[in-house]
């Protein structure tokens, strides 16, 4: 009633003031059109705009990777820094940038073995932060001689710690003395982590280790022997999807376990694992993105993920005669990890 | 000169391409990528405290610690099996709950999923125990107990299920010899290899010996086996299995012109393709075809009184048999788990002497199957409930169902009670065997005339079992006590045709053939246990025993099973990685395959096995003993199994 008595009373207008007032309302309405296209190009595009203080570079663009990276910015904005001081693009895209529009921050993230090695090798003075990568590869590219870039490194590995795993271990299968575990190439030199974390537990363990270019599974077959549960440590060369049929398959004939390095691996077959996924990894790496952003100095040593998932496969492990609950074992590491 | 440059880089790129990995770094990919299901519904089988039935699991170990020669021989350690070492069946012959004849056709063979009883040969099994190398065997399983729901009929009191070593775990070169006593050679050579998406393996083996005291002469198995494993996906599966095996045993008896001495030659060929498909998390597809051939060839010159001469008798022949199977198992909930499918089987027998005709007798098999497992009261309870329905081309219909309830009374004990019905239809020969020597158009005499008259054998079996598992003494029990009802048997019985009929007659002047028909029931009733017990490191125990009796108003057929057979091994690791074997078995009077009179044995075999390595490869030498005591009478009171040494040297890349 009230607002047409005002279009009503609008309407009552001289003709010459309704032409400038049509003009004036025109004006107002570009601009505004004006100002939302550039808002929403603002917001569309890569925005790697020249000072943005924080800069994510993923490896490629696909779940994982932008999972990771949108976590990382939440938590970021979370603690204070602001959405458009955060920029995030692939790897391509960045080495696609011509030179006047490289950006400059204050600190890099890394998402990915791919994203950390082609930042590692360009000139880059400030501290890059790596995470959603294996230990091994953050190790080699951090460590190789050719690095260009000059800054402080820091990273969050997606490696669960030998200490987690053997705990959960313990609290699933109560029984266990013996820890079997295949060696790959690239995850030999794990060994002597994995000897310490089983010995401070009072377990045994019994190894074999693959080399390149040979089967798996003479190897397994002797581990299995003697094995009460078999400890999956990611190597392509061990675990890959051709190789998992047969290990599991094998190993849940001769009844023993396979505890599982992700949520893919518990699905297949293995009867538990505990891991991380790429948010959780995320939001751990913008604590360190914080700490570099305010000058603080970062771990020298790498970190470890500290949320984690314990994933069940009630199917094998009902086959197997083994009552796990996800739930209950998530609580019982937890607090094991609490008490000092 | 360039062209053996471009040789070389050829032979250079295919070594390298048959290097099944390219070196891939580890990366964020091992942690996040998809990866295929591979303990899918179908693949998680059974616990053996929640099997609607008790279960003897005869591993690849046991196979090699026990140094038997051949599948028959090894079935004699589990409780309640009757065996016989003689090829004068066709084959060496396992059955269970009773030898009632030659040919043991009261339980079924599985190999590799495959029905391979003999229809050529009246349905026994013994041919199907030799299609597979003792060093091809990954275990067998041997369900003791009726369970035609889930093995198809003929699994009539039993299943024995061979399982073959997948490709993927044999891979390279392996071999084995054994030399000894009575001319035992048996030589084995396999090659394994793979590329990227597939597994292969192909073995050749021949087995061959002198044959029992008493028998005929010596016995020649040669075999030869291919297998492929192939996954063209990260949710299909495809395993091809084409081979078979040629036998050549000599038969006969001396100074017997009906059955003379002379050889025998049995073939059978196989042909398998079986594709198992995921469909999702809870449901897998399996689609089968297979294809068996068998011929038998057995000729011998039968001596005539004047004025005939001789007449040459042949009672060879073969059989074809072709299945078409279809498997959905699917996960309904985590309670419930249905395995249900369908079947066509076609067995075409051919032979002029044994049907008096040159017409192909064809039976044709359609069945439907399923089983529901239903788990409940928090998985104290499992019902297993399953049925087969087949109908024949013959027009029979039979319906065999199955109920099992399991109770873990507590994590360890369970306890087992349940009933089944299961059929064995007729075999061709039974039905419509027809076996007549005639010379010059003289009919001289007729074995066999059956007239058809003749349905399947049924049996109820009832049954309470116990499993208990006992981790901190390192033991395991097994029990069965058992009921099974033998309905409407099988039996060779003797009748009389008009005068004249034949020019051979019996003494008092009469023609005589024999007929199948359905015998009087009868039962058998009985207890076995086996008990697996570590004692100390190194050392294994198993042993099992059966305590039968067979309830029949005819006192052969009750003698067919012992009252009382024992069972013992007892494996022990020696010093110096020596392994060491003890096998016993002793047996309460029971009668032969092929002869009435009872007779009570003990058998006992010592095996000395010296594990060791050649280079990177592993060896084996050891020393079998076979029967340390008197030899025992086999199959017919005419045979013996006698004492026998033999040396085998094994090696494996």
């Amino acid at each position: 009633m009230h607002d047409r008595n005002v279009i009503n009373a609008g309407m009552s207008w001289h003709p010459s003031q309704l032409w400038v007032a049509r003009c004036v309302r025109l004006q107002r309405f570009l601009a505004t059109l004006v100002m939302g296209v550039l808002m929403a190009m603002a917001m569309a595009a890569p925005a790697w705009s020249a000072d943005a203080q924080v800069v994510i570079v993923l490896s490629e663009r696909s779940t994982s990777y932008t999972d990771a990276a949108e976590a990382l910015q939440a938590e970021l904005v979370k603690v204070g820094v602001a959405r458009a001081d955060v920029a995030q693009l692939t790897i391509e895209e960045l080495s696609a940038l011509p030179i006047a529009a490289t950006p400059a921050p204050k600190v890099y993230a890394a998402i990915g073995t791919l994203a950390f090695s082609q930042l590692a090798n360009r000139d880059i003075k400030v501290p890059i932060v790596a995470t959603l990568l294996p230990r091994l590869s953050y190790e080699q590219i951090a460590q190789s001689p050719q690095r260009k870039s000059t800054g402080p490194l820091a990273g969050v590995v997606l490696n669960q710690p030998f200490g987690r795993v053997l705990d959960l271990i313990r609290l699933a299968l109560p029984g266990v003395r013996k820890v079997a575990v295949l060696w790959g190439p690239d995850s030999r030199s794990q060994a002597p982590a994995f000897q310490a974390a089983a010995q401070q537990r009072g377990l045994q363990w019994a190894e074999a280790t693959v080399t390149a270019g040979t089967s798996a599974y003479p190897a397994m077959q002797n581990l299995l022997d003697d094995a009460e549960v078999l400890l999956g440590v990611a190597d392509p060369q061990v675990y890959n999807s051709s190789t998992i049929q047969n290990i599991l398959l094998t190993s849940f004939r001769a009844r023993v376990p396979m505890v599982g390095f992700s949520a893919a691996y518990v699905q297949a077959g293995a009867a538990f694992g505990v891991y991380s996924t790429p948010p959780m990894l995320g939001r751990q790496a913008a604590a360190l993105v914080r700490n570099a952003m305010l000058g603080r100095a970062l771990p020298a040593a790498v970190q470890f993920p500290q949320e984690y998932a314990i994933g069940v496969n009630a199917n094998v492990a009902r086959a197997l005669s083994l009552s796990l609950n996800d739930t209950q074992l998530t609580e019982r590491l937890r607090q094991l990890e609490r008490t000092p | 000169m360039r062209l053996p440059t471009c040789v070389l880089v050829l032979i250079g790129g295919l070594a390298q391409a048959s290097f099944a990995q390219q070196s891939v770094a580890t990366s964020e990919k091992d942690f996040l990528q998809e990866m295929p299901l591979v303990l899918s519904v179908s693949r998680l089988a059974q616990r053996l405290d929640e099997t609607p039935g008790a279960v003897t699991v005869l591993d690849r170990n046991m196979i090699r610690l026990s140094g038997a020669r051949d599948v028959a021989d090894l079935l004699r350690l589990v409780p309640g099996f009757q065996t016989s070492n003689s090829f004068e069946g066709d084959a060496p012959q396992a059955s269970y709950h009773g030898a009632y004849n030659g040919y043991s056709s009261r339980i079924q063979v599985l190999v590799d999923g495959r029905a391979a009883y003999s229809p050529y040969l009246i349905g026994s099994i013994g041919p199907g125990l030799q299609l597979v190398a003792m060093n091809d065997i990954e275990r067998i399983e041997v369900l003791r107990g009726s369970n035609s729901a889930s093995y198809g009929a003929r699994a009539f009191l039993g299943v024995i299920n061979i399982v073959t070593r997948d490709p993927a775990d044999t891979l390279g070169a392996k071999g084995s010899i054994s030399l000894g006593d009575n001319g035992i050679q048996d030589t084995q050579a396999s090659l394994g290899w793979s590329t990227d998406k597939a597994n292969f393996r192909l073995g050749i083996d021949r087995r061959y010996d002198a044959g029992l005291a008493g028998s005929a002469g010596a016995d020649r198995i040669t075999r030869l086996n291919f297998r492929m494993d192939y996954r063209p996906s990260a949710i299909d599966e495809v395993q091809f299995r084409v081979g078979g095996y040629d036998t050549q045993a000599a038969l006969g008896y001396f100074n017997d012109p009906g059955r003379p001495q002379r050889d025998r030659f049995y073939d059978s060929r196989y042909l398998q393709l079986d594709w198992r498909r995921n469909l999702s998390l809870d449901s897998d597809l399996a689609l089968g075809y297979a294809h068996a051939r068998e011929s038998y060839e057995d000729v011998f010159l039968y001596p005539l009184p004047a004025p005939f001469f001789g007449t040459v008798v042949d009672i060879g022949g073969y059989a074809l048999s072709d299945t078409l199977s279809l498997q959905h198992t699917l996960r309904i909930s985590p309670q419930l788990r249905l395995v249900w499918g369908s079947e066509l089987r076609r067995e075409q027998v051919v032979s002029k002497p044994i049907y008096n005709t040159a017409a192909i007798q064809k039976v044709d098999f359609t069945r439907l199957f399923g089983n529901l497992e239903w788990r409940f009261a928090s998985d104290a309870l499992i019902l297993n409930a399953g049925g087969l329905l087949e109908r024949d081309s013959r027009g029979t219909d039979n319906f065999a169902p199955r109920v099992m309830l399991n109770w873990h009374m507590v994590p360890g004990q369970t306890l087992r009670v349940g009933a089944s019905k299961a059929y064995r239809p007729p075999s061709s020969y039974e039905t419509s065997g027809n076996v007549q020597f005639s010379t010059n158009g003289v009919v001289l005499q007729i074995n066999r005339l059956s007239r058809g008259n003749v349905q399947a054998e049924s049996v109820l079996a009832r049954e309470l079992g116990y499993l208990g598992e006992f981790p901190k003494l390192a033991l395991s029990l097994d029990v069965r006590a058992f009921h099974e009802q033998i309905g409407n048997p099988i039996k060779s019985v003797g009748y009389d045709l008009p005068a004249g009929t034949t020019l051979f007659t019996n003494a008092s002047g009469v023609s005589q053939t024999s007929d199948y028909v359905n015998a009087e029931d009868f039962s058998i009733h009985g207890l076995e246990y086996q008990l697996k017990w570590r004692p100390w490191m190194g050392a294994q125990l198993v042993v099992g025993q059966s305590l039968t009796t067979i309830d029949s108003a005819d006192t052969v057929e009750a003698t067919a099973a012992p009252k009382s057979a024992t069972t013992l091994m007892w494996t022990q690791k020696l010093p110096g990685g020596l392994d060491f074997t003890l096998t016993h078995q002793a047996q309460s009077l029971a009668k032969l395959h092929t002869a009435r009179e009872t007779y009570a044995f003990n058998r006992t075999d010592v095996r000395l096995g010296w594990p060791f390595r050649v280079g990177t490869n592993k060896a084996d030498l050891s020393l079998v003993i076979q029967n340390l005591g008197p030899s025992i009478v086999d199959f017919d009171n005419t045979l013996f199994f006698q004492r026998r040494a033999y040396v085998t040297f094994r090696i494996e890349q």
